[in-house]
C-alpha cells in the first residue's frame, strides 16, 4: 500500500466505523448501515480535505462502494 | 468494568493521543454504537443537547466527546434541522425528556433573515434595518427565555458571526447602520437582553470565530450539501468553547497558579544576576515580564489565587518582590510562599495544603521543563503549563489557558486575595497562641446564618458548583434548581458568612435542607475550604438543628457520599452526635434523635440570625 492509499483506507475506516483489516472493496452504501447520508458527506469532504481535490455533485451521488472512492481518487490525483 | 467499558477507553485513548475532527466524529459514533451504560455515579452523568437552524450532529459529536474525555459520560441530543422552535416550546419534547444540563442554541441569522435581506440592505432604510436587528434578537431571545423557563438546564445561545463581507464596501462605517453594525449591533443587543438571567450565557461565537480565522471557519461543500454550518478545523474549536462553561458548570475551574520566579516572572537568575541585573522593566527586555504579571494580577483581582514556588536563597527572592520598582506582583498578592532549595514537587503540596485546595485545582507555571516534568510524574492532577521558551508568548500562554471559568463572579471573588492576607495574618497568630481554643477565641468569630435571598443566590450557586473538599453529598444543582429549592415550601436553603478580626469571608457555606412531616434531611451541606478549621460548620449546624426544633422536627437525618476530595467532611456527623443508621449504595446516612441530642454553637462563635 502507498501512502495514500494507507491515508485513504485510513479515512474511510474511520468514518465507516471499521478497523483498517475489516475493510473491503466491495462494502457498499444503503446495504452496510453506518454508511448513511451523514457518513457519506464526513467521507467525502474529509477525502477532499486530505488530497486537495473536489467532487462534483454527480460524482458524490454516483459513489456506491470504496472501490468506487479508490477509482475515482485515482483518476483525480493522476490528472 | 463490562467490555463496552474498555472498548470506549480504547477508543477514548485514539482521540486523546489527536483530537482531530475525523477522530472526534468516529469516536462518537463508534461509542454510540456500543451505547454504554450511563454511569452510576450520577455525578459523573451529563446530558448535552445542541438544538439550533442546522445539521448540528458534527458540533454536538465534538461536544459529546470532549465531554467524555474529561472524564464523564455524556448523553447526547442533537437537534433536527431547523425544528428548534418545536423542540423548545413543547414542553414534552424529545429535547426535554432527555433532562440536559446544558442546551446549547445555534441559530445562524442568515436563517432567520428574509431570503433578500442581503441584496435589500443597500436600499434599506435605517429605520427598516432597526427594525430588522430587534426582529432578529427577539426571536432568539424568546426562545432562550422558553428554555430556560421549561428546563433547568444551562442554556448557550451562540451569538452571530459578524460578516466580514459588506455590500456597501469601505463606506459601510459612513452609514448609520451599515452591514456590519447591524450585526454587531443584534450581539449587543443580545447581551443586554440575556444579562440578567442568570442560567443563559451569551457564546461569543463570533470573538471565538476571529480568533480563529473568519475566512476558514465555513467549508462551503459542506455547507451547501448538508447545511453543516462549521468546517472541520472550526467545529472542535467551537466544542472547546462550550467545554468551558461545561466545566465551570460541573464545579471543574481551576483556582490558584503556582509560578516559579527566575526567567518566569522575570529574566535572569536573582541569585547570580542581583537585583539590579533581572530583567524587569518598562522596556524590552523586561517589558514582557512586566506585561505576564500584569495579566497575573488582572486574574489574582478576580478571585484566583497566586502562589510561589521557587528555587531560591528566600532573602534574595523577597527582595525582588518587596523592593523591585518594576516588579507588579508583591508578596500581598500571593496567598503563600515556597522559596526554598526543597523540591518542587514537595513544595507544591506544602502549598496545596497551606491555601487549602485540591492539587487538581492547581496549575503550575515554570520556565524549566525539568521542574515541569518532575511535577507531572509526582502529581498528575496538576496542570502543567508547557511554557514557550520565548518569554514574550508567555502572557498570550497564559491568556489561552481558559481553565479559570466560573459561571458568576461574586464579591467573594473579587476579595478573595485580600482574604488570604487575612489567612496568613491568622496562621501566625495560631502559632504563637498556646491552645487550638485560645486561639479561636481571639479571632472574634461572627457567623451570620439565613436563607438565601435573591443578593446572596449567585454565590450561593456558585458554592454549590465548585466545592469539593468539605461538601458531604457533592449535589451540583444549578441556578434554577436552587431557586426552586428556595421556593418550595418543603426545602430551605441556607447560607452562611463569616466573619473575623481580620476580615470578611462572605458567603462561605451552604445548606439545604428537605423537610418531611417530623424528619428534616441535611441534602446537602458544603464550606469552602478557606473557613475550615475554626468550627464555624458546628455553629451551621447548630442553627438548623434549632429550626428543625422550632418547627416541631423529631430526627435530624444527614448523608455523607465519599468522593475522591471531601475526605475532611467524612466524619462531620460523628463528630457532632449522630447515630449512623445505615450504608447506602454510595454513603452513608446519619440520624441525630432531637430528644437525646443536639448540637450547641462553638462559645467562641457569635452566631448571628437574620
Amino acid at each position: 500500500m502507498t501512502d495514500a492509499e494507507h491515508t485513504l483506507a485510513e479515512i474511510i475506516s474511520k468514518v465507516l466505523l471499521l478497523d483498517m483489516n475489516e475493510l473491503t472493496d466491495d462494502l457498499k452504501r444503503g446495504d452496510y448501515e453506518p454508511w448513511d447520508s451523514m457518513a457519506h458527506l464526513i467521507l467525502i469532504s474529509e477525502i477532499e480535505n486530505e488530497f486537495g481535490i473536489f467532487f462534483e455533485d454527480d460524482e458524490v451521488v454516483d459513489i456506491w462502494t470504496v472501490a468506487d472512492i479508490r477509482r475515482l481518487l485515482s483518476k483525480k490525483t493522476s490528472s | 468494568m463490562s467490555g463496552a467499558d474498555d472498548q470506549v477507553d480504547e477508543i477514548l485513548k485514539s482521540v486523546r493521543e489527536s483530537p482531530t475532527y475525523l477522530n472526534l466524529w468516529s469516536a462518537y459514533k463508534k461509542i454510540q454504537r456500543l451505547s454504554p451504560k450511563p454511569s452510576e455515579d450520577a455525578g459523573l452523568r451529563a446530558g448535552i443537547a445542541i438544538i439550533g437552524s442546522s445539521t448540528l450532529e458534527p458540533i454536538a459529536a465534538c461536544f459529546d466527546v470532549k465531554v467524555r474525555l474529561e472524564g464523564f459520560h455524556p448523553h447526547t441530543f442533537v437537534g433536527g434541522f431547523n425544528t428548534y422552535h418545536q423542540e423548545a416550546m413543547n414542553k414534552t419534547s424529545e429535547l426535554y425528556k432527555a433532562e440536559p444540563n446544558i442546551i446549547v442554541l445555534a441559530v445562524d441569522a442568515w436563517s432567520l433573515l428574509d431570503q433578500e435581506f442581503l441584496s435589500n440592505y443597500p436600499r434599506m432604510s435605517s429605520k427598516s434595518r432597526s427594525a430588522a436587528i430587534k426582529e432578529l434578537v427577539s426571536s432568539i431571545t424568546a426562545i432562550a427565555e422558553v428554555l430556560e423557563k421549561n428546563s433547568t438546564a444551562l442554556v448557550l445561545v451562540n451569538n452571530f458571526i459578524v460578516p466580514t463581507f459588506s455590500p456597501l464596501g469601505v463606506a459601510d462605517n459612513k452609514q448609520k447602520l451599515g452591514f456590519k453594525k447591524f450585526f454587531r449591533r443584534a450581539n449587543q443587543l443580545l447581551e443586554e437582553k440575556l444579562e440578567s438571567i442568570s442560567n443563559v450565557f451569551v457564546v461569543d461565537l463570533d470573538s471565538v470565530a476571529s480568533n480563529f480565522g473568519k475566512s476558514s471557519t465555513v467549508n462551503w461543500n459542506t455547507y451547501y450539501r448538508g447545511s453543516i454550518p462549521f468546517s472541520e478545523e472550526f467545529t472542535p474549536i467551537v466544542a472547546n468553547e462550550y467545554m468551558r462553561y461545561f466545566r465551570a458548570l460541573k464545579g471543574f475551574a481551576k483556582k490558584c497558579i503556582v509560578l516559579d520566579l527566575d526567567n518566569t516572572l522575570w529574566g535572569g537568575i536573582i541569585g547570580e544576576d542581583g537585583i539590579e541585573g533581572i530583567k524587569l522593566g518598562p522596556t524590552s527586555p523586561g517589558i514582557e515580564y512586566m506585561e505576564f504579571q500584569r495579566a497575573l494580577l488582572s486574574l489574582h483581582n478576580r478571585g484566583v489565587i497566586l502562589a510561589v514556588d521557587s528555587k531560591n536563597n528566600f532573602d534574595d527572592a523577597i527582595k525582588v518582590l518587596r523592593e523591585h520598582p518594576h516588579q507588579i506582583l508583591k508578596e500581598e498578592h500571593f496567598a503563600a510562599l515556597r522559596i526554598n532549595w526543597q523540591n518542587k514537587a514537595a513544595n507544591i503540596a506544602e502549598l496545596a495544603k497551606e491555601i487549602n485546595i485540591g492539587l487538581d485545582s492547581i496549575v503550575f507555571i515554570d520556565d524549566n521543563p525539568a521542574e515541569r516534568e518532575q511535577i507531572r510524574q509526582t502529581y498528575p492532577e496538576v496542570m502543567v503549563v508547557d511554557l514557550p521558551k520565548n518569554p514574550r508568548l508567555y502572557r498570550t500562554t497564559l491568556e489561552k489557558l481558559d481553565v479559570f471559568d466560573v459561571l458568576s463572579l461574586t464579591k467573594e471573588d473579587m476579595a478573595r486575595g485580600e482574604m488570604y492576607v487575612g489567612k496568613r495574618k491568622r496562621e501566625e497568630m495560631k502559632h504563637s497562641s498556646t491552645s487550638i481554643e485560645d486561639f479561636l477565641r481571639t479571632l472574634e468569630l461572627k457567623v451570620r446564618v439565613k436563607l438565601t435571598d435573591d443578593f446572596v443566590a449567585p454565590r450561593v450557586v456558585q458554592l454549590i458548583g465548585k466545592t469539593n473538599q468539605f461538601n458531604l453529598t457533592t449535589r451540583r444543582y444549578t441556578d434554577a434548581e436552587t431557586k426552586s429549592l428556595r421556593d418550595a415550601e418543603e426545602s430551605a436553603v441556607y447560607s452562611m458568612a463569616v466573619q473575623d478580626k481580620f476580615g470578611d469571608e462572605g458567603v462561605v457555606g451552604v445548606a439545604i435542607v428537605r423537610k418531611k412531616n417530623v424528619s428534616w434531611t441535611v441534602d446537602s451541606f458544603l464550606m469552602s475550604c478557606r473557613v475550615i478549621g475554626r468550627s464555624v460548620e458546628t455553629a451551621f449546624l447548630a442553627k438548623i438543628i434549632a429550626d428543625a426544633n422550632t418547627a416541631g422536627a423529631r430526627r435530624v437525618i444527614g448523608e455523607y457520599i465519599p468522593t475522591k476530595k471531601n475526605t475532611p467532611a467524612a466524619d462531620f456527623y460523628e463528630r457532632h452526635g449522630f447515630a449512623k443508621q445505615k450504608e447506602t449504595g454510595d454513603g452513608a446516612s446519619w440520624m441525630l434523635d432531637l430528644a437525646r441530642g443536639t448540637v450547641e454553637v462553638p462559645d467562641w462563635i457569635d452566631l448571628i440570625e437574620e
